[in-house]
């Protein structure tokens, strides 16, 4: 992405958002596409981590998480927003959520896990009323964390927010309480 | 301090502008009669409001995949929240000084501050978590949750004080006039003029308070006196 037009847009669309040093490296690390390079997240585990957030968030007559490039917003986010603390424990998480991951499906390599593999383990780790043992509580932290992330990179994606999500970037006249259906057609504001 | 909830209640309505509306709810501690507290004196008003931003409940379900993804994409359930702002007594010991012998980065002193919270705010901040408790599931709210957000002095929004008006120029920095006691051509007319905090926000009362002192500043312009 052009930095200069994103940082147009960010003046003009969303006045409240300071552009603080943190906001520039992360246009500045929006590269262009096809090549994208992760920063943040090794490039292997990119390739996990792009997988696991498609089954998170899969292309249905809507884009999924890899067609809208939320992999590379996490992992530009990550590395331009988060502190080093914040880093750390993530990437801890992230390998006790790889060995967990490994043990279950019995294998070696994360690479060698199947897409039921990697289904298996969001189900344990997300679905509710599973109880997880003490041993897995930080794997399935960093489930529960990717999950997040995906759903806010989902949420305040450019094309959700402004063709899926109801969007009205001036948001005119308030009333507090309205149809729903009349006013958004069921649908979440965006904004 | 205060109290939050959901509701199954008026899914099929929504708003539009941003947000819903804000809640004000003005003080009904310690004003007389009934209102009386034993345990605590002065008093707290609450702010708040509802919306249909949250969709963990909702998804919770679905977990992940297909299903879960179109129901992000929906409100979630109505949500409100209840926030005590409450008086901290003006008390003597609570306190800022300059400390020259820790400078800044630029030569100039650095600030130290001295203020607890006394029993008085502690009584009073169980007090506003259980009214806001009570209001919300009399108001028929589910999953009603009082919370205690271990608030220390600073971290609130309204905090005031330091250069306290007064008459005693050895119990207060400013007189009347919101001018320095020892400095009369020098006016504080922000917020640390106050001794306490009431529970209102305190904006307009600043406003009021630096227009009150230009006015005098150009009255005591006029007559020489500063
Ligand atoms: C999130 C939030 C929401 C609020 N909402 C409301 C509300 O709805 N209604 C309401 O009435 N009140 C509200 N308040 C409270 C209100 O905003 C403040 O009480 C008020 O702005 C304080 O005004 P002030 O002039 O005393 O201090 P400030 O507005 O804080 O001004 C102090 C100024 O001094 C400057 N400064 C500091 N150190 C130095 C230095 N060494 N040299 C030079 N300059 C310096 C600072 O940069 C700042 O500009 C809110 C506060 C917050 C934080």
């Amino acid at each position: 992405m052009d930095r200069r037009k994103a940082l147009r847009s960010i003046g003009t669309g969303i006045g409240a958002i300071a552009v603080t040093p943190a906001v520039v490296s992360l246009f500045q690390s929006c590269q262009s596409v096809a090549t994208y390079t992760p920063v943040f997240i090794s490039e292997n585990d990119f390739k996990i981590v792009s997988n696991l957030m498609e089954m998170i968030i899969p292309k249905t007559d809507i884009p999924g998480a890899i067609e809208l490039k939320l992999p590379e917003f996490v992992d530009a986010y990550i590395d331009a927003v988060w502190d080093e603390k914040r880093k750390t424990d993530f990437k801890e998480a992230w390998t006790a959520f790889i060995s967990s991951s490994n043990k279950a499906a019995g294998k070696e390599n994360a690479g060698d896990l199947s897409t039921a593999d990697w289904d298996a383990q969001l189900a344990k780790y997300l679905k509710p009323g599973n109880d997880v043992p003490a041993d897995e509580i930080l794997a399935s932290q960093f489930v529960n964390q990717l999950r997040s992330l995906t759903v806010n990179a989902f949420k305040t994606n450019e094309f959700i927010g402004e063709e899926v999500l109801a969007y009205a970037p001036i948001p005119g006249e308030q009333k507090g309480c309205v149809d729903l259906m009349e006013a958004t057609g069921g649908k979440a504001w965006s904004l | 301090m205060g109290a939050s909830a959901g509701s199954d209640d008026f899914k099929d309505k929504y708003y539009t502008g941003r947000r819903n509306n804000g809640i004000y709810i003005p003080r009904f501690r310690n004003i007389g009669g009934e209102t009386n507290q034993k345990d605590f004196t002065r008093g707290y008003g609450y702010q708040g409001g509802g919306g249909r931003s949250d969709w963990t409940k909702q998804i919770a379900e679905m977990a992940y995949g297909a299903a879960f993804k179109e129901a992000t994409l929906k409100p979630g359930d109505w949500q409100i929240g209840l926030s005590g702002f409450g008086e901290i007594l003006p008390y003597q010991d609570n306190k800022m000084t300059l400390d020259y012998n820790k400078l800044d980065k630029w030569g100039l002193p650095t600030v130290t501050f001295d203020a607890t919270l006394k029993e008085n705010e502690l009584n009073m901040r169980k007090d506003m978590q259980q009214q806001a408790v009570e209001m919300l599931e009399n108001a028929g709210f589910r999953d009603v949750k009082g919370h205690d957000g271990d608030y220390a002095i600073g971290l609130g929004i309204h905090e005031m004080g330091t250069a306290r008006m007064g008459r005693d120029r050895k119990t207060s920095v400013l007189n009347e006039n919101n001018q320095l006691h020892d400095v009369p051509n020098v006016y504080v007319t922000d917020g640390s003029a106050m001794t306490s905090a009431g529970n209102v926000n305190p904006s307009l009362t600043y406003m009021a308070l630096t227009a009150r002192a230009a006015n005098h500043a150009v009255e005591e312009l006029k007559k020489m006196n500063i």
